[in-house]
């Protein structure tokens, strides 16, 4: 180009003038007002006094969801701190929590509406705005609605909770589909499934603050637990200040085993048996306590005496010998017996499980066995024990639901893969949706999710979201450009959860309820926007109407409506407080005990179970047919449970609070498991493609380290340079056999994929397996995480901290290894196991 | 005198003109009046002086046509995802130790000379506060204030208005917007945005450099 002189320099203006006369210059400028400068040239160097703001909010970085403080600095984020008011966290967060910072600000950032121009997939974008693209998506689902179909819209979700789901529940329902998928399957389904079919609820705790023994199977407690900030340092707590012993089973040497009293390495799968062969030493040296007894259901009988329970479950443990137990698990019989002797004598004692006893083929009755243990221990919902969680119960306002509401039948997995799959089969959606059988949604949306990546058989799961024949239209919530988002038709530029509203609901180790909000840090970045203000936008849209404005207005009614909330001040005072608890409440303990009044109308008591039940709730014509349907044989019953009859006192015992239908026992005899061909009473089941391994067959195990979840943290370059590489590690024994060093590069090979990655060879692991974390190994999401983004060329490249990358590094991800199966009880992906093979690359 | 103060009216005028053509550059994308006048006979002969080439191509498409296809260049330059180039100043520019992310010391500096001038953000406007379209804006409006002020008499005024110009433009545009453009320069796909990067880098210096001369010459008189 030429050199600007005076000459064409007025030519160039005058056209510009002339343009910008025109109209070229577009209607939306950026600034407002006008100039105002004072007279005489005074020097209007911005002022120098920094203001310093501290919100409280709360953390998204894990589903703990820490109430934090926020300090914000000239309108950026400077720093996330605990809430020092916080009776959950008591004022601590984890590493994650404070790169949340990292969140906000990565370069690489989605901040526009962006619409597909090329094929899906081929990364060609144009920027759209907000009114192009929730017309094009309201246009859509309009006909749906329109057309009856409104189950033809599916929204899959990853990490929603409280608010974030209520609100999205609600516009849903006002929509009127029910096709709304999760994650819970490939998290801890199998967990709650083995929970819920016992106490009826979910969401164990642990009472840290008062027990006396600790006993963890499969839980990585101390780096990534789902309570962890606010459990782990009561444990930890509990260790140093009284001495508290704290036991692990894992089949590797997690940072929680290294902490522990004792690490106690185990085989893969083998966790229910040596729960089991506990069970077996306590009840045959006469260590159980009788007093969880009476609320337990042990065989068909629902009348048995104590004693009848007792030698049941005695003959019911009988095979589980801790000699069995060490040959199957590897674990010494001594070991097993001092560790049961130990957890029966000791006052109070807590059992912990997790992935590594859960994502197995039966998780769901290993979770069962802990039960039992827990139970003839009588450490359940006992002070120092494992405790029924307790959350805050919100209020929230609700908009009219939709005439027609109705889902497509694919959360659930393939018919005959679950028998109660209460918490879906996530991993079986997207290959439902190439099989068709059951139907396919016309629109898929999914938001802080990545199916694409964190699903098993991943590369799989990407060539069906490909594929348009199979999924017509796609859109994605995010705040980046992952595996997933680059597949979709419409990518929404979500806010971070730093930049948001919410109410917050998670389990209170106190077993006191805490209530907090998240309240945005700073402005949205870009045109980033929550989708609690999207909801409404698009339902008007759509042409119905919901009862909030936006997310502010909604978590304000909430707070306004939520008793001791609204006393203590309501959205205000939460606003200025970000969380409050009620300071007269006594921890709740042994909710099972409360008695309770039966003298109501319509409560009947069913002789076969010794439920008390309202027959007129149930929605029954007249009490004897109710009583000749009996509490089993009535549909809807469940929900008119009143009380339980435990030695002749009707108590509020374990209410059938979720899908299972059952009496207030704990139904370590299940008839619902009986009736879909599993064991009625917890048992050892061994894997089966385990039993049929060959000499040169390991398994494979995944886990998560302390700085990153599964998908949502490898673009934050604090947490990025701490852990960005994930080699397999490797028993010394085991790699020996195939002639593995430390260091070697390896192929790791399954039925459905292979991997290459380095070893670590370790005495950290047991011999047998090898052990892979997932985090790593992203083909987008920035820089940091997947080292794909040239150093020059902008976007997280642009970020001048890129030049003090100092990692070459970006691990491997092991899901493409993994197959989508499910735990046949539950419906849980089963992560751990995997047979693999092994050699060097 | 006063032709001398004509002059620099004269001068404000047009360099208002030019860093709000340039602003509408960065802003969004065109819209086909913005290219239907790129196009036009008032750009033509300047466009011939200069060397801007926006090929044959540009001239021949209908402007619905190229106002996808520059939408397209505009979000593969500017908007991402995946490698881009960010328009904003703190990803260019290390202050305080920052890091070069999104709303950095030199967001918040960026932001702090607007509003002390007196210039609010529009309720509306939902980038950042130093996407060189601001900045670009910014002396817009302050070049045309400056003009303003040229026809009032009110040389103190106007001086001050072209120091505090001057001080905009060493301390923020000056130092990254000649990078920004070298970016676009090398990574642009179309012509459009390859030139208009190459007459953003230009008349920026051209302004930098000639400021100087200007302020000196600013004289007494009433504007004609």
């Amino acid at each position: 180009m030429n050199k600007l002189n005076r000459r064409n320099f007025m030519t160039l203006a005058g056209a510009s003038g002339a343009a910008l006369a025109a109209g070229a210059g577009g209607s939306e400028q950026a600034l407002a007002g006008s100039i105002k400068l004072q007279k005489g040239g005074r020097d209007f160097s911005p002022t120098t006094m920094k203001e310093r703001k501290a919100i409280p909010t709360a953390c998204w970085g894990c589903v703990t969801r820490d109430a934090m403080i926020g300090f914000v600095e000239d309108g950026r984020l400077k720093k996330l701190d605990g809430n020092p008011n916080s009776i959950r966290t008591m004022g601590v967060i984890c590493a994650k929590a404070q790169a949340g910072v990292n969140q906000v600000y990565f370069p690489d950032r989605i901040l526009y509406p962006l619409r597909r121009v090329g094929k899906r997939g081929e990364h060609k974008w144009k920027r759209v705005s907000w009114d192009a693209a929730l017309d094009e998506i309201a246009a859509r689902l309009k006909k749906l609605r329109d057309a009856g179909t409104p189950e033809k819209f599916m929204y899959h979700y990853g990490r929603h909770k409280a608010s974030q789901a209520a609100t999205m529940y609600d516009f849903m329902a006002a929509y009127g589909t029910k096709t709304i998928g999760n994650h819970t399957s490939i998290c801890e389904g199998s967990k709650w499934v083995g929970q819920e079919s016992l106490w009826g609820g979910m969401y164990d705790n642990w009472d840290y603050d008062n027990t006396e023994f600790v006993v963890n199977f499969g839980s990585n407690q101390f780096e990534t637990h789902t309570n962890h900030i606010p459990t782990s340092q009561r444990l930890i707590r509990a260790m140093v200040d009284r001495g508290v012993p704290l036991y692990t089973f894992d089949v590797r040497l997690s940072a929680t085993a290294a902490k522990s009293t004792e690490w106690v390495p185990i085989k893969p799968g083998k966790d229910g048996l040596v729960m089991l062969s506990m069970c077996n030493v306590i009840m045959n040296e006469g260590l159980y306590r009788k007093d969880h007894f009476k609320y337990m259901r042990v065989t068909a009988d629902y009348h048995a005496s104590v004693d009848d329970k007792i030698a049941a479950v005695k003959a019911s443990v009988a095979k589980f010998t801790p000699e069995f137990a060490e040959q199957e698990s590897g674990v010494p019989a001594d070991k097993i017996k001092q560790i049961a002797r130990g957890f029966a004598k000791a006052k109070s004692a807590c059992l912990i499980t997790y992935r590594g006893t859960c994502m197995h083929y039966h998780g769901a009755d290993q979770e069962r066995a802990a039960m039992l243990l827990a139970a003839i221990t009588n450490n359940l919902d006992t002070k120092g024990g494992r405790v029924m969680g307790v959350g805050a119960g919100w209020k929230a306002p609700s908009s009219p639901k939709a005439k027609v509401h109705k889902g497509l039948n694919i959360k659930d997995g393939f018919p005959g893969e679950a028998a109660f799959p209460t918490h879906h089969v996530s991993q079986s959606v997207l290959p439902l949706i190439k099989d068709g059988q059951l139907g396919r949604p016309e629109v898929y949306w999914w938001s802080c999710h990545n199916p694409a990546y964190v699903y098993g058989d991943n590369k799989a799961i990407e060539e069906i979201m490909k594929d348009e024949s199979l999924m017509p239209f796609t859109i994605s919530s995010n705040i980046v450009y992952d595996e997933s988002s680059a597949l979709a038709d419409i990518i929404l530029p979500d806010v971070t959860y730093l930049e948001r509203w919410d109410w917050e609901d998670m389990v209170s180790p106190p077993q006191v309820a805490e209530f907090y909000i998240r309240q945005p840090l700073v402005k949205p970045l870009g045109e980033a926007r929550c989708q609690g203000d999207v909801w409404p936008d698009l339902a008007k849209r759509i042409g119905f109407e919901l009862v909030y404005k936006d997310k502010e207005d909604y978590v304000r009614q909430s707070c306004e409506m939520t008793p001791g909330v609204k006393e203590a001040g309501g959205f205000e005072y939460m606003k200025k407080h970000g969380v409050w608890h009620d300071k007269s409440a006594k921890p709740n303990f042994g909710f099972y005990e409360k008695t309770v009044d039966v003298s109501g109308d319509g409560v009947i008591l069913d002789e076969k179970t010794g439920v008390y039940w309202n027959w007129k709730k149930a929605g029954v014509a007249s009490e004897a047919e109710a009583k000749s349907k009996g509490y089993l044989g009535t549909k809807g019953a469940k929900k008119a449970y009143v009380a339980q009859n435990i030695e002749g006192t009707a108590r509020s015992a374990y209410p059938p609070n979720t899908k299972f239908l059952k009496s207030g026992l704990l139904d370590f005899y299940s008839d619902n498991f009986a009736a879909k061909g599993f064991p009625a009473f917890p048992t050892y089941t061994p894997v089966p493609e385990h039993e049929k391994m060959g000499k040169d067959d390991l398994i494979l195990t995944t886990y998560k380290v302390a700085v990153h979840t599964h998908s949502r943290t490898s673009h934050c370059k604090w947490l990025t340079e701490i852990k960005h590489d994930n080699p397999a590690w490797i028993n010394p024994k085991t790699a020996a056999e195939r002639g593995i060093a430390d260091g070697d590069e390896i192929k790791v090979v399954s039925d459905i994929g292979e991997m290459t990655t380095t070893a670590y060879v370790t005495e950290g692991v047991v011999p047998g397996i090898v052990a892979i974390s997932y985090h790593l190994g992203r083909r987008y999401s920035g820089i940091y995480g997947s080292g794909n983004s040239d150093p020059i060329n902008g976007g997280a490249a642009a970020d001048r901290d890129a030049k003090n990358k100092w990692w070459k590094k970006h691990g491997n991800h092991p899901n493409a290894l993994i197959p989508n199966w499910s735990d046949p009880i539950s419906g849980a992906q089963r992560w751990m196991d995997t047979v693999v093979r092994v050699a060097k690359a | 005198m006063g032709t001398a103060r004509n002059e620099m009216a004269e001068n404000a005028t047009a360099r208002s003109q030019v860093y709000g053509l340039l602003a509408a550059v960065f802003r969004a994308e065109p819209t086909e009046v913005f290219l239907k006048e790129i196009k036009g006979s008032h750009f033509s002969k300047v466009f011939a002086e200069l060397g801007v080439e926006l090929g044959q191509e540009f001239y021949d498409r209908p402007e619905a046509e190229l106002q996808e296809q520059l939408a397209v260049e505009f979000t593969r330059l500017f908007i991402g995802p995946g490698p881009h180039i960010s328009a904003h100043e703190s990803i260019f520019i290390d202050l305080d130790g920052s890091e070069g992310e999104h709303w950095g010391p030199a967001t918040v500096a960026v932001k702090k000379f607007i509003e002390t001038a007196g210039l609010d953000y529009e309720q509306s406007f939902a980038g950042l506060p130093d996407h060189v379209s601001v900045e670009l804006e910014f002396l817009q409006r302050l070049a045309e204030w400056e003009a303003r002020k040229w026809c009032e008499a009110d040389a103190e005024s106007a001086d001050a208005c072209l120091s505090v110009q001057m001080k905009f433009i060493a301390e923020h545009p000056i130092k990254w917007v000649p990078e920004f453009c070298a970016e676009i320069i090398k990574k642009a796909e179309q012509p459009f945005y390859r030139e208009m990067a190459k007459v953003t880098r230009s008349f920026l210096q051209f302004d930098h450099d000639g400021m100087a001369t200007m302020n000196a010459d600013a004289g007494q008189g009433a504007c004609a």
